[in-house]
This record gives structure tokens, C-alpha cells and sequence, in this order.
């Protein structure tokens, strides 16, 4: 800090005024050069006690007004659950919160999508950084009964026809591609594996869906929820995800046919959605023009889950 | 015309003051459904207790605490009582992660008003860091801890004199909660998007660690709140009001240790 600069920037500062005026003043006036970075005194206005005290009052009432804005705004946000357990008796729940959340969703899903690229691939990682997977069905794990008899059925095909795939054509006809690469959990978990199977966007060209369709709804009919019901499972996947180099419909994992524990014989695995968008056990792929409906998305989640 | 003005100090621009009070409830906002979010993979675990099965530490922390606080001997599920404290509660992670967005966002905007209001009422030059401020900052930390012990005593304690706005404490922490702020959003998103955004999860070392990065800004907002409240209520209300009307009247003062140089 430059003493001297400090005196002189004092020195130039005028004298209180003598005349005081009614509304403000200027009264330190920065004269003196000072460099970009230097601190500048504030700048000390003169008031009329009147001026001041009506100002102080109206920007105390704007903050008391605001506070309530805040307060009001969270308990139209917060869950009915929150609020319930800080005290409130009251049903807060109403249409506005969900739909004021859901909007706020959809701009992230906007975000998503635009940050999304066709061309940008995931990381690939080395056999050395393969990391455990465990079974993560969100149910009870579906007994294995059901693979010998598997069939995926793709509808909505420009062909007008609907189509019954068994695993042996799917491993044939198309090549296999390899690759280790991230699984990352809506809850925050995420694991390296290491996948095999064929690209969705060569199932894509060997079977071209009808011409205005945008979105796949992926199915996994043999689903099943926590007391062993069948639960089926829906996902919504854009075209344009689908058609990502590395996505994949999973034959293989750690180099073995996949297990029941990892959705055989066939799993989507979409590296740049959530891993709740990576279908076990698929049943059948209906493309469509309009969004097809998404079973997390049903239960408040993204609908997008692009990441 | 009246005779007897009131010489005041502008402080803080009015864009300065509304982000300051706006990241109380949206920080608020982020902190609950944070920890929600943090609930359902905690990243802080051990191998599963044999007995119980628990592995995440805060629930180590929750029964301890039920376990020694009086009154919480009864508590009905000890290791959940850290989420029920300071989450939105059990079993809300969509509408956590939905309030989490949104919350983020208001953030985001509300840091892009405070540094504008930081350019437009040059009060960014207050909180650039100076050669002299790890020394001063000694000296401010040694002040504030011998003050009780001075005050218990009756002995004098001077307040080491600075003759900027903040002194070389407060310029660290005015200046270190901003950064953070901008690296809570760089971790942030870096663990939204780890695909489209990987670059700047490398950034940080990675996906895993950037989540320990985000985890970690949270206490940076903790750390710096606490005292920051002590000592605005310590100073005084004219600071305190400043922070609602703009200005201050401790005029004398600032003039005072102006003329001392």
C-alpha cells in the first residue's frame, strides 16, 4: 500500500460542506488516478435525516417482504413429507408445486439435451479400472425361466411389420463391439464395466424405423417389483441417443454372456444416460413419433437423463 | 433545507445486497436436498458392520449421537437421525434431486447478479486478496480469540488497525465464498453431466472425486456462515442494516483512519 498516495487522496478530498444539501452530494471526488486493482474510499454522501430514514424504511419493508416471499416459497416447494415433519398440519400439496417442479425439470432436460453431442464419446477405461457391479434390479431379480424362450419384438419398423429376434440372430447378424466404460446410478454411485454386444444404431439400420419416428420405448415385460410381482419396465430413449456409437444392446459382460443379475440375454447399455435408462432384460423395442411414456419419469424422475 | 445532514458511506450495491439475502434460502434449499441426494449413496463408507449392516459413516455419527445425547436414548432409528436433521427426509430423492436443479440454477443466477453488482459498485477491488493479508489475517485471528479472555479480564485487547473496507480476514472470506460458489458450480455440473462434461470432471480428478469436491464446497458455506453471523451481530447494527439499506453511517471512522495514515 502507497502512504503517500493514501495522504494525497485524502488531501484532495474536500472538506465536509458547510452548506448541506438536501438530497445527496459527492463529497469525495476521485480525482486522483488510482490503479484499477487499488481500493477506493467509499464514496460518503450527505443525507437529510428525513431522505435517510424514508429510505431505511421502505428497503426494511422490501426485506420483510422478500423474508415472506422466501418463506412462502418454501413451503411451496418443500414435500408435503418436509413439511409435515417440521410441524406444518396443513396439505400443502398442490398442482402449482408439481408443475412449477416439473418445469423446472424440463429446462435441465432442455440443458441436457443441448449439451448432448452425437459425436462426443464417453471415456473408455482399461481392464485395470473395471470396478465391482452388483446386482442393482430395483425389484426382486426375475427367475431365469424365462431366457431359454427369449424373443425381442421391434415394432413401429418403417416395414409396417412387427419383427421376433432370437438371441442367436442378434449375436450372428451384427457385428460386436467391446467396450469399458462408465455406468453412473441416479443416486450417485457409478461403476466401470466392461461391455460387449451390438451397436443399437446397426439394429437401427438393419431394421429402420417408420420415417417420423424420434423415440424408442424400450420394455422389459419379465420385470418384477419388491414382493416378486410382475412389474414391467418402460423406458423412453430418443433417437438420437440410440443412435450413439457406444450405445449398445449388451450381450456380454466381463467377457461372459450376461447373467440374470445383468439383465440376459440382452441389456441396453446407453453410457451417456443414467443407469436407470440401461434396460435389463429387453422384450421388445416400439419406436414412435410422440415420447413414449418412462417408468421413472412416471415416478418423478427425468425423463431425459441425459448426463 | 435542513441544516443537519447525515454523512453516510455507501457500502453495498443494491444487486450485492439482494444476492447476499437470496443465498440464505437457496443454499438452504441446496443443503436439504444435498444431503437427500448424498442419503442414497453416501460417499463417505466402510465395510458393512456384521451386526447391523451399516457401512455409511453418517449413520455411525446419528447412533453415537443417539447414544450420548440425553434425551435421544429413545430415538426411534439412530442411524437415520443425521438425515432426519438435516435432509428433506427419507425416501425423496426425485423431488430432491428436482429441488436440487432448481435451486442450482437460482444459485448460479443469483452469483452472476452478485459479481455483476460487484463490477458495477466496484466493490470488487475490496476483496482482491493483497500481499499482507496472511499476516493481517494472523493478526485479526489472534485478535477475535484473545477477545473473550480480554473481555473476562477487563484487560484492553486493541483491534489492529486497517483502514480499508474489510480487514485482511473478511477480505478472505469474502473472497474464498465466492470461489467457492464458482466451484461448487464447476463440481456440479461436472457430476451432472460426467459424460457430455468429462473434461471438467477430470478437472477435479474424476467423477468420484469431483463428488467429494461438491460434498466438501458444502462445508466451505458452513464454515464461513457461523462466524459470519457472530461477528455481524458483534459489530453492530449499522453493519448489519447496511446489508439491508446500503449504507452505513460510521462515517467518522473510515475518515479517522484515513487521517491517521
Amino acid at each position: 500500500m502507497n502512504n503517500e498516495e493514501k495522504v494525497n487522496s485524502v488531501d484532495h478530498e474536500p472538506r465536509t460542506n458547510e452548506t448541506a444539501p438536501s438530497v445527496a452530494v459527492e463529497s469525495v471526488s476521485v480525482e486522483k488516478r488510482q490503479g484499477l486493482f487499488e481500493e477506493q474510499p467509499p464514496p460518503v454522501i450527505e443525507m437529510a435525516p428525513r431522505v435517510l430514514r424514508y429510505r431505511a424504511r421502505r428497503d426494511f419493508l422490501l426485506f420483510g417482504a422478500g423474508a415472506m416471499a422466501a418463506l412462502a416459497g418454501g413451503g411451496f416447494l418443500l414435500p408435503q413429507d418436509t413439511l409435515s415433519r417440521m410441524g406444518a398440519r396443513r396439505d400443502m400439496n398442490s398442482l402449482g408445486k408439481e408443475w412449477f417442479l416439473n418445469r423446472a425439470l424440463r429446462i435441465d432436460d432442455d440443458v441436457a439435451e443441448a449439451l448432448y453431442s452425437g459425436n462426443r464419446r464417453v471415456p473408455t477405461y482399461t481392464k485395470s479400472q473395471i470396478t465391482p457391479l452388483k446386482n442393482n434390479y430395483n425389484g426382486a431379480t426375475p427367475d431365469p425361466g424365462y431366457i431359454p424362450g427369449w424373443n425381442l419384438t421391434i415394432d413401429g419398423l418403417d416395414s409396417g411389420l412387427s419383427i421376433s429376434l432370437d438371441i442367436q440372430k442378434l449375436m450372428t447378424r451384427f457385428s460386436v463391439q467391446d467396450q469399458i466404460t462408465r455406468l453412473v446410478c441416479v443416486e450417485g454411485w457409478s461403476a466401470i464395466a466392461w461391455w460387449a454386444g451390438l451397436r443399437f444404431d446397426d439394429l437401427l439400420r438393419a431394421y429402420p424405423p417408420m420415417s417420423q419416428a424420434k423415440w424408442a420405448r424400450v420394455e422389459s415385460s419379465v420385470n418384477l417389483d419388491d414382493s416378486g410381482n410382475p412389474d414391467p419396465y418402460f423406458m423412453s430413449i430418443d433417437l438420437a441417443t440410440a443412435r450413439h456409437p457406444q450405445t449398445l444392446l449388451a450381450t456380454h459382460f466381463n467377457g461372459q454372456p450376461l447373467t440374470v443379475d445383468h439383465g440376459a440375454p440382452l441389456r441396453l447399455l446407453v453410457p451417456v444416460k443414467l443407469g436407470l435408462k440401461n434396460v435389463k432384460a429387453i422384450t421388445k423395442i416400439t419406436y414412435s413419433a410422440e415420447e413414449p411414456r418412462d417408468y421413472w419419469a412416471e415416478r418423478g424422475y427425468s425423463r431425459y437423463d441425459g448426463i | 433545507m435542513e441544516k443537519s445532514g447525515v454523512l453516510v458511506a455507501k457500502k453495498h450495491h443494491l444487486l450485492v445486497r439482494w444476492s447476499h439475502w437470496l443465498n440464505v434460502p437457496i443454499l438452504l434449499g441446496l443443503f436439504l436436498s444435498g444431503i437427500s441426494i448424498y442419503w442414497a449413496s453416501p460417499i463417505y463408507r466402510h465395510k458393512p458392520d456384521p451386526i447391523t449392516g451399516n457401512f455409511d459413516v453418517a449413520a455411525d455419527i446419528g447412533v453415537w449421537i443417539c447414544a450420548h445425547v440425553p434425551g435421544l436414548h429413545h430415538y426411534r432409528s439412530p442411524p437415520d437421525w443425521i438425515y432426519n436433521h438435516v435432509s428433506l427426509g427419507p425416501g425423496l430423492l426425485a423431488l430432491a434431486l428436482r429441488l436440487h436443479w432448481l435451486c442450482a440454477y437460482l444459485f448460479m443466477l443469483n452469483g452472476t447478479a452478485y459479481v455483476a453488482g460487484l463490477v458495477v459498485g466496484g466493490g470488487w477491488r475490496s476483496l482482491l486478496p493483497r500481499r499482507t493479508d496472511l499476516f493481517d489475517a494472523l493478526r485479526m485471528l489472534r485478535y477475535y480469540l484473545g477477545l473473550p479472555l480480554a473481555k473476562l479480564t477487563s484487560r484492553k485487547w486493541l483491534h489492529p488497525r486497517f483502514n480499508t473496507k474489510y480487514n485482511a480476514l473478511q477480505r478472505t472470506a469474502y473472497f474464498s465464498v465466492p470461489v467457492a460458489g464458482f466451484l461448487s458450480v464447476a463440481t456440479g455440473w461436472s457430476i451432472h453431466k460426467p459424460m457430455q462434461l468429462y473434461w471438467l470432471a477430470a478437472l477435479f480428478g474424476g467423477y468420484n472425486a469431483a463428488r467429494v469436491w461438491h460434498f466438501w464446497l458444502m462445508w466451505v458455506y458452513i464454515l464461513f456462515v457461523v462466524p459470519h453471523v457472530i461477528l455481524v451481530f458483534a459489530d453492530g447494527w449499522d453493519t448489519l442494516r447496511s446489508m439491508i439499506v446500503g449504507w452505513s453511517t460510521r462515517v467518522k471512522r473510515s475518515e479517522f483512519t484515513a487521517n491517521e495514515q
